[in-house]
């Protein structure tokens, strides 16, 4: 085992302080995977379980996806990075977590591509601040979107047409919380079953549609899927559409309301007869 | 949804007659179609017409599926900005078609396979306009292929 970084110290001492104390039911956050290299989400419910939380760069999930079913624990201290705390905002804003009963440790993202390392809210402050990232200029979506459109198609029907449906992007995602998802209702069929293209573009189209306004760009469903389809590329065409359109980052303002489901009179509507 | 379209390519016939699938708001656009209806006004048999609560009511999902499924073209049309039934309806549809038209580009989709349009239950002479703009944009640009699922042409082309 490598030694404990000093957040990682800080982070086992107070985990380990909540949980003698009984302020919270438990600690979520990450440990080790059985495998080297991985990490795994971790909810330390005894005070012995504090010494295997672990904070890297190998910690892919957003662990706010693993709030709303949590939520029947009582009380719940969480681990939030950058992403992970754009992602709690979002929850509480739908309704899907009580903020009153998290405790919001905040840390610096060790993964330096974050477009935003340091939490949005938090309740206490663990480490040093990560240096704030250059504002995001989506140089990747712009040079791909320079392609001609039947590249664009191609290039993403291929990408899109190695999906094998098991669905991993979306058990990962915080923001992925219905009860049955579209791709699983049977009564209609929304979507046919079979990883054939059409279907996999329908479904992978859709849910980055149901993103819009919401995906913080933690990239989990990127890490989690098992062939490596570049989900991101998706993902952040659909924020630059909603930051251009509604000027809105998504989790980054607790105040603001989803911009999907807000409106102004004056939206542009260009694309409208 | 769709079940009982017909899956024979448009193309069978020879000339290229554009399958479109409209979803008209039922207070503003379904009445503007029909007093085009009743005013007797021409325009391409080319529609098939949902009729939905509001454009509101418009799942992205509905105008991918359509195209999934053999459609040529998808037009949505609600009412005006500022005359919802519902109020705010088709504020809240134009951000989600605003984020499907882009998205859609971002994809490789030409523009013109959805087109969204405000047409009033009293623009009986502008929903046929409409109508007719669509289809000679979709007709130009041929049958859908892009989005369609390959397996419904191949049964089709089985079935002869």
């Amino acid at each position: 085992m490598p030694r404990p970084t000093a957040v990682e110290q800080q982070l086992r001492a107070r985990a380990r302080e909540l949980l003698e104390k009984r302020e919270v039911a438990g600690v979520l956050g990450f440990r080790a995977g059985t495998l080297p290299g991985t990490c795994v989400p971790f909810l330390a419910t005894e005070p012995g379980d504090a010494d295997r939380l672990v904070l890297n760069r190998d910690c892919a999930a957003n662990l706010a996806a693993w709030l709303p079913r949590l939520r029947h624990r009582g009380r719940i201290a969480v681990v939030a990075r950058g992403p992970d705390s754009r992602s709690i905002v979002n929850l509480v804003k739908e309704n899907q977590v009580e903020r009153d009963r998290l405790h919001i440790i905040g840390v610096a993202d060790p993964d330096d591509t974050q477009p935003v390392r340091n939490p949005v809210v938090f309740d206490e402050f663990l480490g040093e601040r990560a240096p704030d990232s250059p504002p995001d200029d989506y140089a990747d979506i712009r040079e791909f979107e320079a392609l001609p459109p039947a590249e664009r198609w191609q290039a993403l029907l291929d990408e899109l047409s190695r999906c094998i449906r098991c669905y991993a992007c979306r058990q990962v995602c915080p923001n992925c919380y219905c009860p049955t998802c579209f791709v699983d209702a049977s009564r209609p069929a929304w979507v046919g079953r079979t990883p054939d293209p059409s279907d996999n573009v329908l479904f992978h189209m859709v849910r980055a549609i149901h993103m819009a306004g919401r995906c913080v760009e933690c990239g989990a469903c990127a890490k989690a899927c098992p062939i490596g389809i570049p989900l991101m590329i998706i993902n952040r065409k659909v924020s630059l559409i909603v930051r251009d359109r509604f000027g809105s980052v998504p989790g980054t303002d607790p105040d603001a309301p989803l911009p999907l489901t807000a409106f102004d009179s004056e939206d542009r509507e260009e694309f409208i007869r | 949804m769709m079940a009982d379209t017909n899956p024979v390519p448009s193309t069978v016939s020879g000339d290229f007659e554009p399958r479109i699938v409209a979803f008209l708001c039922n207070w503003c656009s379904y009445a503007g179609a029909d007093l085009a209806g009743i005013s007797r006004i021409q325009y391409p048999p080319s529609i098939r017409v949902v009729r939905v609560p509001c454009s509101g009511r418009v799942d992205p999902f509905y105008i991918l599926k359509a195209l999934q499924q053999g459609a040529d073209g998808v037009l949505v049309s609600g009412c005006h900005p500022g005359d919802c039934h519902y109020l705010t309806g088709n504020y809240v549809a134009r951000r989600r078609f605003a984020v499907l038209h882009d998205l859609l580009g971002f994809f490789g989709i030409e523009p013109g396979r959805v087109s969204f349009s405000w047409v009033s239950a009293a623009e009986g002479e502008r929903f046929a306009e409409v109508v007719r703009e669509v289809t000679e944009r979709v007709r130009a640009l041929g049958p859908s292929n892009r989005l369609a699922d390959a397996r419904l042409t191949e049964k089709a082309e089985r079935a002869g």
